[in-house]
């Protein structure tokens, strides 16, 4: 037995590391158990991922591609490896993440929207879904800590829509992204223009959205003290800005973009916290009669892949304890290993109301060149159709204008040009033509919880070290369809092609349908959509133990000692990207775990 | 780099200024002379930093390609502290007239001996160089108006005149620049943080920022900490040490000392991995109307617009600066070009003519 901890973290990604970095600070002694390698931490090895995602990137997939396969800890979407997620359903689930140091910020966009006031209240204000038990202004605070954490860039007066609000005389750390051609374009298009949802006007307004990716620091931030950009890991000279060198997912080449491995180096040297790769939690040990977690099991695994036969296989279990015990490992992984301890289920909710966001692509040619494939990937939205009335009868949606063109260019461009026999400088202009007007819009559009999208287990479907592997159940409901039909038919068709003068070349093969996409038909319409990769809500919080997994602070009801933390404690998924969201929540469940353990 | 200071000292610091250009610091006048000839100073190891780097092909030699890397970030910051100091006492820095960018090879004094810098390619001799720009030296003379063995007294004896003015004619009217030309922190990132220069304390501030990235802890391989730029350390290998152990192929153990050389880990270095440039280009060697030379006379002019940008961004126009750091990116690629286009020999690769262009060009 190993010596006592004041908190033992399971998972060492951005809730994780932000979780550690608080209680540390507060002089609390920290384990992070981590399933996955240690990986991109060292920068030889994420030098050598970025290599990969040169080299092989199209042909591994995405996001995981550039990531090695590790039998030991598999993740979804595994390049190579058998795949991890079962199904209940004939409806699969899209969305991917990643079981190494660093977590999925290790291929995550940056984005970093706040929810919305009414996001926090659905039930009450549309009748749909239901409330939370905190409101926006609860988790206000959080929001700045988190902000700061990751370094967004963003320009306060963009962001202050649907009544997100900020304290008088904030800024953000760093200044908006550059706005892009591809931006002012549709800005300038689209500027006083509106649509009518539901008996309801909306103006079709493009504002810059927040990243979690070094501009330009704002020196007012802090109330005057300035922002320092943090920079790569273990390389001082990198990363400090944002060099537009158009990869950024699932890799910055500079580390300019946010990933959790910088919070965790700022611990690297302190002696509170531990962190210990390759073990995989595998079981809760928990008092029947005080309901306390005694200590966490894993298995800690010295090859990483660790096939039978390998060196350090069959692995060691270990146990270790907390006095508090901290579940940060996703939505899904935490569900999971809840599941199989028998743990913090009294409401019957672990494991359901498994939201992500649904994704859909638009796309056409501009009527004036535009120059897309230049900067980070997204820099601006049509974020007005957020929230509003329609969210009685149907989802809301944000529209993220892509600074890269159509996916998968020159690739298609080319094959086609070349199969029309076009060489030489005629292929270079047609395709310089053609590359130059290239827009395209993802639609995101929320979900509402439903007890039928679900993490379950089974006691047969075990990965190679014997954990349990999710079975999920999932689908879409005609709530979010709704708003699928809206933003394509009306928003897309009607309105920013009119309105743009764009030429619309969005069309949805069924036969078969493209990789990455599962075929959805809606009024006899089909559309093909895709995962955000946003997993949100299998442990929800709520006021009342019956029908959610913890409190207002992200302690199970069920264990006096065992917090739950991450996205899967959102109620509801509104229409953010959820990594900020997830941690402002570890921010407050951080705070309540400092006051509980003082 | 960020708070690193070598135990060294650096390029210049153990050069000599030719003591005939060098009067005592006397009147205002004198001072922005003295900043203005630091400010060339400081700007000509900029272009042999930047060849060397560059002829690295990309993804070989990484410990070797981010130390250069490292170095130069280094003098581009302490070009732009210059440059604040020039302009906190009213000076109009120049980056743009004829004779700001040496002829190379240049002959850098040093205080012993002395060696040229070429414009060349990565390569043992190429880091025995740089070992002598980096060398650690031991403290020299108290400094003596009109006659600097090194750098380091140099800014000694700018950082005593400031004081002295200050004295005699007050704070105010020494610092009288126009504090809106200051490049502030917003506006500059890389090799650690700039220091807006308003009057006498941040001027030591700013000085000592460019001496201290070569002093530091003196007799150890590894960085000291960072108590006086504020900034958190940890153990690295200084930047002249860290070329040792690229010449050495060899990295150090905490245990070794400066005389017990490197003696941990073998570090690969491969010399092949480089682009086989020519030594010092110039442009007017290829003939007329060659594509070589319109490209070597496009990346001087280029050069040349980046100078522009600069001098423009430290005479009051800030917002040039985002102009200058385009321009960093367009000179790399042209000059990764360059290197990767055969000179006509046979054997290299053109390399760079960083200028000034050639007036009659191509």
């Amino acid at each position: 037995m190993s010596a006592h901890y004041d908190a033992v973290i399971v998972g060492g990604g951005i809730v994780g590391a932000l979780v550690a970095r608080i209680l540390s600070q507060a002089g609390k002694r920290v384990l992070i158990l981590e399933a996955g390698i240690e990986g991109a931490m060292n920068p030889a090895t994420y030098r050598r991922y970025l290599q990969t995602l040169y080299t092989e990137g199209g042909t591994r997939g995405m996001p995981n591609g550039p990531y090695p396969w590790n039998e030991a800890a598999p993740s979804p979407g595994d390049p190579g490896g058998r795949p991890y997620y079962q199904y209940d359903t004939d409806m699969h689930f899209m969305s991917d993440y990643l079981r190494m140091l660093g977590g999925t910020t290790l291929h995550w966009q940056g984005t970093s929207l706040r929810l919305v006031p009414n996001d926090f209240r659905m039930q009450t204000t549309y009748g749909q879904g239901i409330d939370w038990p905190i409101t926006y202004d609860d988790l206000e605070p959080a929001y700045q800590r988190a902000e700061q954490e990751v370094g967004v860039s963003a320009d306060v007066e963009d962001q202050r829509i649907f009544g997100v609000w900020f304290p008088d005389g904030y800024v953000y750390p760093m200044h908006r992204m550059p706005q892009s051609m591809v931006d002012q374009f549709f800005g300038k298009k689209l500027a006083k223009k509106s649509v009518t949802l539901h008996g309801g006007r909306y103006p079709l307004r493009v504002i810059s959205i927040p990243v979690a990716r070094n501009s330009t620091p704002n020196p007012k931030f802090g109330l005057g003290d300035g922002y320092r950009p943090v920079a790569a890991v273990a390389n001082r000279d990198q990363g400090l800005r944002c060099q537009g060198n158009s990869v950024c997912m699932p890799l910055c080449p500079v580390q300019a973009k946010y990933s959790a491995l910088k919070t965790l180096e700022t611990m690297a040297r302190s002696d509170l916290v531990e962190i210990r790769t390759q073990c995989v939690a595998s079981r809760l040990l928990i008092d029947r009669d005080s309901g306390r977690v005694n200590g966490v099991e894993y298995k800690r695994y010295e090859t990483p892949g660790s096939p039978p036969g390998s060196p350090g296989y069959p692995p060691q279990t270990e146990t270790v304890q907390g006095t508090l015990v901290v579940l940060a490992a996703n939505a899904i992984e935490n569900a999971t290993l809840l599941l199989a301890s028998h743990a913090a289920n009294s409401s019957d909710q672990v494991g359901r109301n498994l939201m992500d966001h649904p994704y859909l692509y638009v796309w056409g040619y501009s009527p004036t060149p535009i120059y897309p494939f230049r900067g980070p990937d997204t820099t601006s939205g049509v974020e007005s159709l957020r929230d509003g009335k329609f969210r009685e009868v149907h989802a809301s949606f944000r529209a993220s204008l892509s600074n890269w063109g159509w996916s998968g260019e020159p690739g298609h461009q080319i094959k086609e040009l070349l199969g029309q026999q076009t060489y030489g400088k005629a292929l270079r202009s047609e395709l310089a033509a053609r590359m130059a007007h290239m827009v395209k819009i993802g639609f995101m559009f929320e979900q509402l919880p439903s007890p039928k999208n679900r993490v379950t287990i089974s006691s047969e479907l075990r990965d190679t070290m014997g954990n349990f592997q999710p079975v999920l159940s999932y689908h879409y409901d005609a709530y979010s369809l709704a708003g699928v039909e809206v933003a394509v038919e009306k928003v897309w068709k009607k309105a920013i092609t009119r309105y743009a003068e764009i030429d619309d070349k969005t069309c949805y093969p069924d036969d078969p349908v493209p990789p990455g996409y599962q075929r959805v038909m809606y009024n006899g319409i089909g559309y093909n959509i895709m995962g955000s990769g946003h997993i949100v809500g299998t442990h929800r919080m709520g006021s009342s133990r019956r029908h959610s997994v913890t409190d207002r602070n992200m302690k199970t009801w069920d264990h006096p000692n065992l917090y739950v933390v991450g996205a899967g404690n959102q109620v509801t998924i509104g229409t953010a990207n959820p990594t900020l969201t997830a941690a402002a929540l570890s921010v407050r469940a951080a705070e309540a775990m400092v006051r509980e353990l003082k | 780099m960020i708070g690193k200071s070598k135990p060294a000292s650096r390029k210049a610091r153990g050069a000599k200024i030719p003591v005939r250009s060098v009067p005592a610091i006397r009147t205002p006048a004198d001072l922005r002379t003295h900043l203005q000839m630091a400010l060339q100073v400081e700007h000509a190891t900029i272009p042999p930093y930047f060849t060397a780097w560059l002829s690295i092909q990309d993804g070989q030699n990484f410990e070797a390609a981010e130390t250069i890397r490292g170095v130069l970030l280094e003098e581009m910051l302490h070009l732009t502290l210059v440059a604040n100091l020039l302009n906190a006492v009213n000076g109009n820095p120049s980056l743009t007239h004829r004779r700001f960018i040496p002829r190379y090879p240049h002959r850098l004094p040093h205080s012993g001996d002395r060696f040229e810098i070429n414009i060349e390619k990565f390569s043992k001799s190429a880091l025995e160089t740089f070992l002598k720009i980096e060398r650690p030296e031991a403290k020299g003379a108290r400094p003596q108006p009109g006659h600097f063995h090194t750098i380091g007294q140099f800014y000694a004896a700018v950082g005593q005149s400031l004081d002295e003015l200050c004295e005699r004619l007050g704070e105010g009217r020494v610092f009288c620049g126009d504090p809106s030309r200051q490049i502030r922190p917003e506006d500059y990132y890389g090799a650690g943080s700039i220091v807006v220069v308003t009057n006498r304390d941040t001027a030591h501030w700013a000085i000592a920022k460019i001496v201290q990235q070569g002093e530091g802890a003196h007799h150890g391989i590894f960085d000291g900490d960072h108590k006086i730029l504020g900034e958190d350390g940890g153990q690295e290998v200084a930047h002249y040490y860290r070329f040792m152990e690229i010449l050495k192929g060899r990295s150090y153990t905490q245990h070794d000392t400066p005389s017990s050389g490197p003696t941990g880990c073998v570090m690969p270095v491969d010399y092949s991995a480089v682009h086989p440039i020519q030594s010092n280009a110039l442009a007017s060697s290829y003939p007329r109307g060659s594509e070589i030379r319109a490209a070597l006379v496009a990346f001087a002019r280029g050069y040349g617009g980046l100078l522009a940008a600069l001098e423009a961004a430290f005479n009051g126009d800030r917002s040039r600066l985002t102009e200058g750091v385009a321009r960093m990116f367009s000179l790399r690629n042209q000059a990764l070009a360059l290197m990767q286009t055969p000179s006509g020999d046979g054997r290299t690769t053109v390399g760079l003519d960083f200028g000034p262009p050639l007036r009659r060009s191509v």
